[in-house]
């Protein structure tokens, strides 16, 4: 089972997974059951890496450190996940691009795992740095430096997959109206007989229009409704790249603010769940005080490393 | 028995030498994997027991001559093992997953030729302190023989890489990663691994034994406190700012 979870894990990261034509189908193949439990397992090995400046100084609980850092970053991403999740959802739907619940699940659980397993191997970098410095702002700001790489890369891996995913479903739509627009041109005279009715949307063309007027006065009904049939065409090929065009313009916008909500949790919920590293001149606590954010907390490392 | 120094030179170019730069041995057969490690290891140490041996003139300070001579092959080795998880996931997620094992036996073959160019310039390094040099000295001379060999184990490395830049865009890309990390941790781990030339007066051990400490943190420290002395104003290890919580 590892070893076919390793593969799977593989086949991921090489991108085997979420090809372009698999998703221009809407088939992804990333089953939550292997893709959750290798997330969490990811994690817990970045946190575990994360948790060795704590070992460094052997402080009280330093192993309690050490625990609490493995269990708490799969639940940052987890949670940040879980909060996030239905916003993406709800958005798209209301905005036409109707990616499926299960779709869109697995293609953020693919980039969670994308994130943590890219971490998870630049975790020995993290080690080696955390058992040889004892400097508190290197660690946190070597942290953010590690998961942001991670971070980057994942996004891109979801935003690639999640336009494909968005550009197959305005795909499948717009050849859904184009067929039965087509269907509806089927309805023309095959062999003589009167002018066809108005087609809706594509052919509601006035009957003095000249197609009817040559149809119904001069032309062959059958070559006529031949040409009826691909003017119907054409116009539902150029409807249908409009329609994928649109759809994918109204995606990419609201991916692009997704992302900007997902990246703002994230820091958030790992400010709320810290302390990950643990702070030498503190005692051990699984939670800190609800207060200040992130981005300051980052500002002031910086501060005071650079000795500004 | 004579010494045939054509037949030891023609053999060490076949099978040490060719598979470096060119990535075939003899009859164009690949080289086994552990011939680049191999290599760091002998030609590592032969330069690693080259720097030790600049102050020995008491036994304990012999001592510095093994010592340097295991821990400059332990730096290059050490160093590429904890960077390689993260350029094998990162090469994967790129896309270059099928091009992984020629581009690592590039970066290998780059360390390779990093420490034959060092134990070519051990006889000069040892020239150099037989002649008479100080502490100071040693050190600017080591980290320039560092910086010669660096060149040219960029340049056999680039060679090597060459067919897959040329193929791949995206190699660029993976190559700055792979020297970013390694000089980011390579910097920390010769530190880690201080001292290889020994400072007088200070006790002789396998590393310093002293508090684990960062190099960029104490490079950085240096720096603002000499910007201090050049402003005027007094130095102080007090951290600025507001504390970090």
């Amino acid at each position: 089972m590892v070893i076919n979870w390793l593969k799977q894990l593989d086949e991921l990261l090489r991108g085997e997974r979420v090809r372009g034509d698999l998703l221009l189908q809407g088939k992804i193949d990333l089953r939550l059951r292997v893709f959750v439990p290798l997330a969490i397992f990811l994690g817990c090995a970045y946190g575990f890496f994360m948790g060795f400046y704590a070992l460094l100084g052997w402080r009280d609980q330093a192993l309690m450190q050490l625990f609490a850092t493995t269990v708490k970053l799969p639940a940052l991403f987890l949670l940040t996940l879980a909060v996030t999740f239905p916003s993406l959802y709800v958005f798209n739907a209301l905005v036409g691009c109707r990616m499926t619940f299960h779709a869109t699940m697995r293609v953020l659980v693919g980039a969670i795992v994308v994130n943590l397993a890219v971490a998870a191997s630049l975790g020995p970098i993290l080690a080696f740095f955390s058992l040889s410095t004892t400097s508190y702002v290197f660690i946190v700001l070597l942290n953010v430096a590690l998961l942001s790489v991670a971070g980057v890369i994942s996004l891109s891996f979801l935003l690639r997959a999640l336009r494909a995913l968005a550009r197959s479903r305005a795909h499948a739509e717009a050849a859904s109206e184009a067929e039965q627009a087509m269907s509806r041109a089927q309805g023309l005279p095959e062999q003589g007989g009167q002018a066809p009715p108005p087609l809706p949307g594509y052919g509601d063309a006035p009957p003095t229009s000249p197609v009817f007027t040559r149809l119904s006065e001069r032309e062959d009904p059958v070559l006529a409704a031949q040409r009826m049939r691909n003017a119907v065409a054409a116009a539902a090929a150029r409807r249908a790249d409009e329609t994928v065009a649109k759809r994918e313009s109204v995606a990419n916008f609201i991916l692009t603010i997704w992302v900007i909500i997902y990246m703002l949790v994230g820091t958030q919920m790992g400010w709320i769940l810290r302390p990950f590293i643990g702070n030498p001149g503190t005692e051990f606590t699984w939670f800190r005080p609800r207060e200040g954010s992130f981005f300051l907390a980052v500002w002031n490392a910086m501060h005071q490393f650079f000795g500004m | 028995m004579p010494l045939d120094t054509a037949s030891i030179s023609a053999r060490f170019e076949d099978r040490v030498l060719t598979p470096v730069l060119t990535g075939a041995g003899p009859g164009g057969v690949r080289p086994r994997w552990w011939v680049s490690p191999l290599i760091v290891l002998v030609a590592g140490g032969l330069y690693g027991a080259a720097m030790g041996s600049w102050s020995i003139q008491t036994p304990e300070r012999a001592l510095l001559i093994p010592y340097a001579a295991i821990k400059v092959p332990m730096l290059i080795l050490i160093t590429t093992a904890i960077c390689l998880p993260g350029y094998f996931v990162l090469s994967t997620v790129v896309g270059l997953r099928a091009d992984f094992r020629a581009a690592f036996s590039s970066i290998a073959a780059g360390q390779a030729a990093v420490t034959l160019a060092l134990g070519s310039l051990a006889p000069v390094t040892r020239f150099v302190y037989f002649s008479g040099i100080e502490h100071a000295g040693a050190l600017v001379l080591s980290a320039g023989m560092f910086a010669l060999a660096t060149c040219v184990g960029y340049a056999v490395m680039l060679r090597r890489y060459r067919p897959l830049l040329q193929k791949n865009r995206r190699h660029r890309v993976m190559l700055a990663a792979w020297i970013a990390m390694y000089v980011f941790v390579g910097i920390q781990m010769g530190w880690m691994l201080r001292p290889f030339v020994g400072t007088p007066g200070m006790p002789v051990a396998f590393v310093r034994q002293e508090p684990v400490s960062n190099a960029y943190v104490a490079v950085g420290k240096i720096l603002w406190q000499s910007l201090h002395e050049v402003r005027g104003a007094p130095a102080t290890d007090a951290p600025r700012g507001r504390p970090y919580r």
